[in-house]
């Protein structure tokens, strides 16, 4: 066995790159929160400008390009010249996978069709999302590895950990010890303030997609980067474009003894070993194996790669079969009437484009969700069929969209929620209040209330009153009856999110009469 | 504005309103002294920090509410997403002044809070009333789930309802409505202005809400009342949101007894105290007087 090496520079340049994009990463998150100013002012949704998976699909789909997400050329011109370093030294799931898959046991792992084979999946998978986005199907935010992280923080992990450290805190202000709280609450003030979300986050599907990343974490245990070798559909592209690149492993066969040890720390399904047929497209640059070779037999170097080290080998059958597959997917899932007939559920937040367009752009990264001050972003789950899972929708009950707020179109990627001036987003209809008068307290049960009348934003108010002298044990008395004025509502909600009524509100917000549809309308 | 120039402007405004009429000095006698009947001081002044140093010291000062030591509330309206010019918060100006009096007082702390209906962090800064109490010396905190107890309110309508803590642990309530139009209660001013002390599902309380607010009334007595009406939303309240809707006015009323000033405060919207449902109430159960007639009104115009 070979003695313990000493880290080699560039693995260690590698893991403080990781880190320091990793760190960044969660910066950036914890900045994508009102924190008092009506700009985000950091560049919240820079990881996701950088992809180009996000990049060519949303092209693909919609034919348009928000400004930033040409920022994606940079991660192509290195994967072009460098290699797929993007997954090895920048990606944040990636890091999260390393993190995760440094508590493996280490051995030297048998090869199975999972490994020889399996790797090809990803590019399948590519295909059939590229394919499928040509024909304006746009999946890739799903599987997209920027944008789950992002929303699986977002939605899930991120609102775990602040439920932990709010549960924390107010375990320790409960205790009532003055000396406990003197240390405890200051702590608590600068942490919500400045790292985790001010309130505690609630989402629909929360649980679920904090489960499905902890399932993406846990792969890790079958084989190292198990995401990134075999799911990966950015990976898959960043593969195939690092096809010719010059940045090369080179393995002096003679100085090997085969002991098969940068096999056994291989981030990738690369085969860096003697006799293991080199697989460039695979490799995630992490250096691994250059590190631990006790004999110094693994070098990079720059060059034209050998052509046969580059190839993945893939079949022009299951190519084929990923496109119809594509096709397949996208049709079957067409079959909902989500895209005809609007859920009155589903309240987009303002500046969303037309939904057809909305679901070719939108990448389902959540930031909007996590942005949204009110918490009333949350992702969907079928009201804009399976093809618009995840996408966001306003539910009214939870949150509502706050009038002086223009924060979720200034962090959207894909310009799916166009950034409104603050004067255009007070006049964006987003959907329609109707009153409930089975439910209302004055409508149905002549008490006084007025409560959503109050609460309405808009000036003048969108909610009016009728009129009526009841008389009750008290004598008469003058009953304000609400009625709802649709040329001034916005949609925004907030008269659903403060109705004294429990459970079902008796004021309530559908999607038509939003501005954004020709065809949801009800007025003339 | 700093903590040290707001002490310079209510010293102008307070030395100015003593040195204009001496015979303010008489009139600021204590409550229901000499002259009989609670004392109400109504200051007009381009200058809401001056006015309200002004409408303080006419009623003898704030040495006369607040004791050394004290623990002091401030209570604004910050309950909308609104900017001062909107009128549909409480002007920062005033808050700041008062937060600036009561701590030259000798009050140990000053607390300045709201549960707010819009969310809170907006309303706050928008509003202009976060930063402004600061400067002037207040603690500014955000009310928050875990910091309600439940206690018996002992009114007429509510009985055991959530209460911010820091409301039941303090010696000394100054309450701080703006005067604005409200649809139900047609004004709003100082009593449903306590609202913003309590948490649960306040939306609920607005059944009977004339009575509900005289039960906060009872339960809280604010030692202080300043009504700001610097800034009168007279439409489209309790938020607004179109200047239009808004008359300056450029006055500060001050009183111990917030019947009365909710009294006062019908006047600007041509109405009497009688008017008001909760003040009818409040005058019922004994909390105050509501004819203005047995007020001692302490009037003063700044320029």
């Amino acid at each position: 066995m070979a003695t313990q090496q000493k880290m080699s520079r560039l693995k260690k340049t590698r893991i403080v790159s990781q880190t320091v994009f990793f760190l960044l990463f969660l910066f950036l998150l914890t900045r994508t929160e009102y924190h008092g100013r009506d700009t985000i002012g950091y560049p919240v949704k820079v990881f996701l400008e950088l992809d180009p998976l996000v990049f060519l699909s949303t092209l693909l789909s919609s034919h348009t390009v928000a400004p930033g997400m040409f920022l994606s050329f940079i991660v192509i011109g290195i994967t072009v010249v460098l290699g797929r370093g993007f997954c090895g030294w920048f990606c944040p799931l990636g890091t999260m996978n390393d993190m995760v898959g440094a508590l493996r046991r280490k051995k030297v792992p048998k090869e199975t069709r999972l490994d020889t084979h399996g790797v090809k999946f990803k590019y399948y998978l590519l295909v059939g999302i590229l394919v499928a986005a040509v024909f304006q199907f746009h999946f890739a935010g799903v599987l997209d590895p920027v944008s789950l992280i992002i929303r699986s923080f977002a939605v899930g992990i991120a609102a775990a950990g602040d439920y932990l450290t709010h549960s924390l805190f107010g375990l320790l202000y409960g205790t009532g010890v003055g000396a406990v709280r003197a240390v405890s609450e200051p702590v608590y003030e600068f942490l919500r303030t400045h790292v985790i979300s001010f309130e505690q986050r609630s989402f629909v599907q929360g649980t679920f997609i904090g489960l499905l990343f902890i399932g993406v974490l846990a792969l890790n245990f079958v084989r190292k980067r198990f995401w990134c070798r075999f799911l990966c559909p950015l990976g898959a592209l960043l593969g195939l474009l690092s096809r010719f690149s010059l940045l090369n492993h080179k393995l002096e066969e003679a100085a090997c003894d085969d002991c098969k040890l940068c096999l056994t720390t291989c981030a990738g399904g690369a085969r860096p070993n003697a006799g293991g047929e080199w697989r460039g497209s695979e490799c995630v640059m992490c250096m691994n194996c250059e590190s631990i070779c006790p004999q110094q037999a693994i070098r990079w170097q720059f060059g034209r790669p050998k052509p046969e080290f580059r190839r993945t080998d893939l079949k022009r059958r299951y190519l084929l079969g990923a496109g119809v597959g594509g096709l397949a997917g996208l049709a079957i899932m067409r079959v909902s009437p989500a895209r005809g007939h609007a859920d009155p559920k589903l309240i987009r937040p303002p500046g969303s484009v037309e939904e057809p367009e909305f679901l070719r752009r939108c990448v389902k990264c959540g930031e909007c969700m996590k942005v949204c001050i009110t918490n009333g972003l949350q992702p969907t789950l079928f009201q804009a069929g399976l093809e618009g899972m995840w996408s966001p929708l306003l539910v009214p009950r939870i949150g509502y969209c706050e009038y002086n707020c223009t924060l979720c179109g200034q962090v959207c990627p894909t310009d799916a929620i166009v950034e409104l001036d603050l004067e255009t987003k007070k006049h964006t209809r987003i959907g329609q209040a109707f009153i409930d008068s089975g439910r209302c307290l004055p409508h149905a049960f002549g008490l006084d209330c007025i409560v959503c009348e109050e609460h309405c934003p808009t000036a003048p108010k969108a909610i009016l009153f009728e009129h009526e002298i009841v008389a009750d044990e008290e004598g008469e008395r003058e009953l304000k009856l609400p009625y709802i004025d649709p040329k001034q509502c916005i949609g925004c909600g907030i008269c659903e999110t403060v109705c004294p009524v429990g459970g079902e509100a008796a004021v309530r917000v559908n999607s038509v009469g939003e501005d954004r549809s020709p065809t949801n309308r009800f007025l003339l | 504005m700093d903590r040290r120039s707001f002490l310079r402007t209510l010293s102008v405004g307070i030395i100015g309103s003593q040195v204009i009429d001496p015979r303010e000095l008489f009139a600021s006698l204590p409550a229901g002294g000499t002259l009989g009947g609670p004392a109400l001081s109504v200051v007009k002044g381009a200058d809401p920090t001056a006015a309200t140093g002004a409408a303080i010291a006419a009623l003898g000062g704030m040495g006369k509410f607040v004791s050394r030591g004290d623990v002091v509330i401030v209570k604004p309206n910050i309950g909308w997403d609104r900017t001062p010019e909107q009128g549909a918060n409480t002007n920062p100006a005033v808050v700041a002044a008062l937060v600036a009096l009561a701590l030259e007082a000798g009050a140990k702390k000053v607390k300045v809070f709201d549960n707010t209906c819009n969310t809170d962090r907006r309303c706050y800064e928008r509003s202009g009333i976060a930063a402004a109490a600061k400067a002037a010396g207040a603690d500014v905190f955000f009310v928050e789930e875990r910091k309600l107890k439940k206690v018996d309110l002992k009114g007429e309508k509510i009985k055991e309802w959530p209460v911010y803590t820091d409301a039941l642990e303090v010696d000394k309530i100054i309450n701080v409505p703006v005067a604005k139009h409200h649809t139900l209660a047609r004004v709003t001013l100082s009593m449903k202005n306590l609202m913003g002390l309590v948490g649960g599902n306040r939306n609920l309380l607005h059944q009977k809400i004339d009575v509900n607010v005289v039960d906060l009334a009872g339960y809280f007595k604010p030692t202080l009342t300043v009504l700001d009406a610097v800034r009168v939303l007279k439409r489209n309240g309790p938020q607004g949101g179109n200047v239009k809707d808004v008359e300056m006015r450029n006055t500060v009323a001050a009183s111990t007894d917030c019947v009365a000033i909710d009294a006062y405060g019908a006047t600007l919207f041509g109405m009497t105290g009688d008017d008001l449902g909760s003040v009818r109430e409040a005058y019922g159960r004994g909390l105050g007087e509501k004819d203005l007639s047995k007020v001692n009104i302490i009037e003063k115009s700044l320029s």
